[in-house]
């Protein structure tokens, strides 16, 4: 028998109210005519005869009711039945911070030996498990009470380059107490970062029946240096050099001067001083550096001026390659389309792209999976071969920009797509009888920094079957003029007008540069790289699910990330570790790419005591049973019943009340 | 007529003391039995020599031209009792736990007395009385005596407090002849007191009768709960709880009635308690048994 909210019985105060009604209160009796007082006393009758208890039945009623109503909000329960699983008494479970920060020093080590300590603790009853986490929680055994077992688990446990993440650890434990039907105690041993708080603090209540013990490792507050971020370019053509810039974090009391070097598959390219300010940050820029042909190990790192190296350095990688080639192919009294289309390539600042502009006609002996991707504009038709090598390309990961326009009208057919043109709608000119466009789809790649099409006059515009395509613009009237659809691991943008300034005036405006560059971007999948990640990230190896072409990929120790049937299906893989990741594709096209640990992880801000003890009352507070026997039994709310007792106890009272109140009894 | 006739409370639903006490009196001979001790009738009784300052409508004339001597004709019936009811007004006979109160209970009761009397032709007469005189007829059988009788007791207003020096002294001047005095009081008054007050008429031939009035809830107070008691003579104040009435009260109300029934008894009164819940044929019968001694 106990109470979970014991703090309510202070209400049992309140029971001082019918004592007062009945007993204290002092008794003001109505005058009452007698014929003579001769024969009574001349004396006043002593108060504390007053104060006899009257309505005995009410008062002992309304005492009961305020004292079960107090009990009913103070919880109290019982123990119950014996445990349907579990078999010991407790269940111990040790949760070993793993983290990137647990590397700093021997901390993980330190976590460890206490870890042993309280598993040697264990009564003879107990079952413990052991749990490692970190952005996720490993389980390392099962409840067992064999104490070679558990700390075979506790030896196990490997330092990781994740984030810590104590809401995943409370989740993680609920699932153990719901598991376990016995009491569980869980001790914690970490380094109590700050950032691995979540974001709100009832994420980290404990479930019912458990309970938290802390054991803090390694130097609180610890000040550390840490590079927090590089911005570099993930891609760069032989124009120039790439640009480097370094976020370096100060996580201390204390302002540091340092030297922070760029180094370049190993060689240092340049070294600058760094001056960090106390709790702040400074920006370290390189000057651009030729990085060789193909993926480059890049790193920014500083002298280490604390005791955690580990984020020193940030990882980065850098790929110069050759500008993307571009397959143009149009009709050959078409010469405008071209033209606007290198032109907004070439005045493109971010990448560069080789235009191999032809004629249907010359398309003999061209492979598409040579180009970054392909422009069909307003072509008639292309050669069988051709057709189906792009076909090929495109459902293998290629793209396709499709640009329609009377020629391609005139047999109705659009290549790859396998789709007809319905309609063309066609204003002349003269009388400005043109359509605008009323509506972008602004978050699609092609259209998110080039979404200013106000002004764009629309004189030709051919309407299209739109099955399983995307609408990514359309007209006043409706009508599609920009969609897209997947085609197996590809990519197929369809324009429903030309490029040669004569269906549409759209190459004269100025959102027209942008959307070429931003659509060449996306198609030759240029957007998608980054030069750097964060370790627990996902990287995505290919759009769609299925077989497709081959990816291998290395971790950094050499070893193989996916088996051989990932290597054809895997959509993609989690960066588990920091370092350079190889991704090897079909055709010898080689990636890299680097990942670093959470910066949160640098900074040794523990949790603030009053927090620590607010998350250890969640457990207390609701585990009210923590000081009954442990073990087999768990406690059984009792407050519904009382609650029930103190109802009809109202009900009794009420006509108790009702019948002292009548007018008869108060006459008489 | 039935009994339920004689309870009080019956008798408070009747309009009119007058037939009030007619409803007493006959339900009351209505249901006793027929007795020629208590001699109603008009039957002749005895001859008796004239004497002088007899009353010269009794001479039988027949017999005085038969013998030229003068002899009153005396009947059973007839007698020479005058009743004179003393009736307290002091502000205590106010007091009624119930329909009846003490005062009301004492009008049925004088009522009742006088018709009893008008019926055997009685001389009857009313002092009402506080801590003063406050109304006196004179007891007399002349015609429509009853009518004024009745009349005097229904102006009774409830008056100050009870004093019976004061005004026995005073009506002693009244009660010359001797008779039948009936005092109805709840005499609220040292019985000492009491006894030597009233003595003195007792001196002058009169048979005395007190009748006690007093409330069901002045015997026995059936207070649950403490309550304030206000005198209803002085106002006086005064809280009282459920065990005191209950017990220390009663055995002092208990002890003066047993005094003031001891002392009237050893001054040769008459003493009869009346509850105002209880019928009046036992005060009645009381008076009967009295005016039978006098016959």
């Amino acid at each position: 028998m106990g109470l979970f909210s014991p703090w309510f019985l202070a209400g049992l105060a309140a029971v001082g109210l019918p004592v007062y009604f009945h007993l204290l209160r002092k008794h003001k009796s109505p005058p009452l005519p007698f014929s003579s007082l001769m024969f009574f006393e001349p004396r006043t009758q002593s108060s504390i005869q007053h104060r006899r208890l009257q309505y005995i039945l009410l008062f002992t009623l309304r005492t009961l009711l305020l004292v079960l109503l107090v009990l009913a909000f103070a919880g109290p329960f019982i123990m119950g039945g014996p445990a349907a699983a579990g078999g010991g008494r407790r269940l111990v479970v040790v949760a070993i911070d793993n983290s990137f920060s647990m590397r700093q020093g021997g901390r993980l080590e330190q976590a460890r030996q206490q870890a042993l300590q309280v598993l040697a603790g264990l009564r003879p009853e107990d079952r413990a498990q052991v749990l490692a986490f970190s952005r996720q929680v490993s389980v390392m055994s099962e409840p067992s009470g064999d104490q070679a077992v558990l700390r075979g688990a506790v030896s196990a446990i490997e330092p990781t380059d994740s984030r810590s993440s104590y809401g995943d650890l409370v989740r993680a434990l609920r699932s153990v107490v719901q598991s376990a039907q016995v009491p569980v105690e869980v001790h914690l041993f970490s380094d109590l970062q700050k950032t691995s708080m979540p974001a709100g603090f009832a994420e980290l209540a404990l479930p019912a029946g458990a309970s938290l013990k802390l054991h803090p490792v390694g130097e609180a507050n610890m000040p550390n240096w840490a590079v927090e971020a590089v911005t570099a370019p993930a891609r760069v053509d032989g124009k120039g050099g790439a640009r480097v810039q370094a976020v370096i974090a100060g996580l201390g009391p204390e302002a540091a001067t340092m030297r922070a070097s760029l180094v370049v598959n190993g060689r240092v390219i340049e070294s600058k001083s760094a001056e960090t300010p106390a709790a702040g940050r400074t920006t370290v820029e390189f000057a651009p550096f030729d990085a060789p042909h193909g993926a480059s190990r890049c790193q920014v790192q500083i002298e280490s001026l604390d005791a955690f190296p580990a984020d020193d350095r940030f990882l980065f990688a850098v790929e110069r390659a050759d500008p993307a080639r571009v397959l143009f192919v149009h009709e050959s009294r078409d010469t405008r389309s071209p033209t606007y289309f290198r032109a907004a390539l070439e005045a493109a600042g971010q990448a560069s792209f080789a235009l191999d502009a032809r004629t249907a006609f010359d398309l003999g002996g061209v492979d598409p999976a040579s180009y970054a991707f392909v422009v069909l504009s307003n072509v008639t038709s292309v050669p069988g071969p051709f057709e189906e090598a792009l076909k090929k390309r495109v459902q293998a990961g290629g793209a396709l920009l499709i640009a329609l326009g009377p020629a391609a009208a005139v047999r109705g057919r659009i290549p790859v797509l396998e789709t007809s043109i319905v309609e063309s709608r066609y204003a002349a000119r003269q009388g400005d009888r043109f359509q605008m466009v009323d509506w972008l789809d602004t978050a699609h790649p092609s259209i998110h920094r080039a979404n200013r099409w106000e002004g764009v006059r629309f004189y030709q515009v051919f309407s299209v079957k739109a099955d399983n395509l995307r609408v990514l613009a359309r007209l006043a009237d409706q009508t599609p003029v920009l969609l897209e659809r997947q085609e197996g691991e590809g990519r197929v943008l369809l324009f429903t007008s030309t490029l040669d300034n004569i269906a549409n005036d759209f190459p004269l405006h100025p959102a027209f540069v942008p959307f070429v560059e931003q659509t060449a971007r996306y198609l030759s999948g240029l957007d998608e790289g980054r030069s750097s990640m964060t370790v627990d990230s996902y990287f995505e190896l290919r759009r769609t699910s299925g077989e497709g072409a081959a990816a291998d990929v290395l971790d950094p120790r050499g070893g193989r990330v996916l088996d051989l049937s990932g290597t054809a299906k895997a959509l993609g893989f989690t960066l588990a570790e920091e370092g350079f990741y190889e991704v090897r594709r079909a055709g010898g096209r080689r990636e890299l790419v680097a990942a670093n640990a959470d910066r949160r992880e640098s900074n040794f801000e523990t949790i603030p005591k009053d927090t620590l003890a607010l998350w250890q009352n969640t457990g207390e507070g609701s585990a009210g049973a923590q000081g009954a026997p442990a073990g087999e039994s768990r406690p059984s709310p009792l407050w519904w019943y009382v609650l029930f007792v103190a109802f009809v106890l109202a009900l009794a009272e009420s006509v108790v009340a009702a019948g002292h109140l009548s007018l008869k009894k108060e006459a008489a | 007529m039935s009994r339920r006739y004689l309870d009080p409370e019956t008798l408070a639903g009747i309009s009119g003391l007058d037939l009030v006490a007619k409803t007493v009196v006959e339900g009351f001979i209505a249901g006793l039995h027929r007795s020629p001790d208590f001699g109603f009738s008009q039957e002749f009784a005895e001859y008796r020599a004239y004497s002088e300052g007899d009353d010269l409508r009794h001479v039988d004339w027949n017999v005085f031209a038969r013998t030229e001597r003068c002899y009153l004709k005396r009947y059973r019936g007839e007698t020479n009792t005058r009743l004179t009811v003393l009736i307290d007004a002091s502000a205590s006979m106010g007091y009624g736990s119930h329909r009846v109160n003490k005062l009301e209970y004492a009008r049925y009761l004088a009522a009742s007395l006088f018709y009893m009397a008008h019926r055997q032709r009685d001389a009857a007469g009313i002092i009402v009385f506080d801590d003063q005189v406050r109304n006196h007829l004179a007891p007399s059988s002349r015609h429509g005596q009853l009518l004024r009788l009745l009349y005097a007791l229904e102006r009774i207003e409830l008056g100050v407090r009870t004093d019976f020096r004061k005004p026995f002294l005073h009506f002693q001047q009244f009660l010359f002849r001797p008779g039948i005095v009936a005092a109805i009081s709840d005499f609220y008054q040292d019985p000492e007191l009491v006894i030597k007050t009233i003595e003195p008429l007792r001196f002058r031939g009169n048979e005395l009768v007190l009748f006690h009035l007093l409330d069901p809830q002045e015997i026995a107070p059936g207070f649950k709960r403490p309550v304030l008691l206000v005198d209803m003579e002085d106002e006086q104040a005064m809280d009282v709880s459920p065990e005191y009435a209950q017990t220390e009260y009663r055995a002092r109300i208990d002890g003066h009635i047993e005094n003031l029934r001891a002392s009237a008894k050893r001054a040769g009164m008459d003493y009869f308690l009346l509850d105002t819940s209880r019928p009046l044929d036992e005060a009645l019968r009381e008076y009967l048994v009295v005016r039978r001694g006098r016959m």
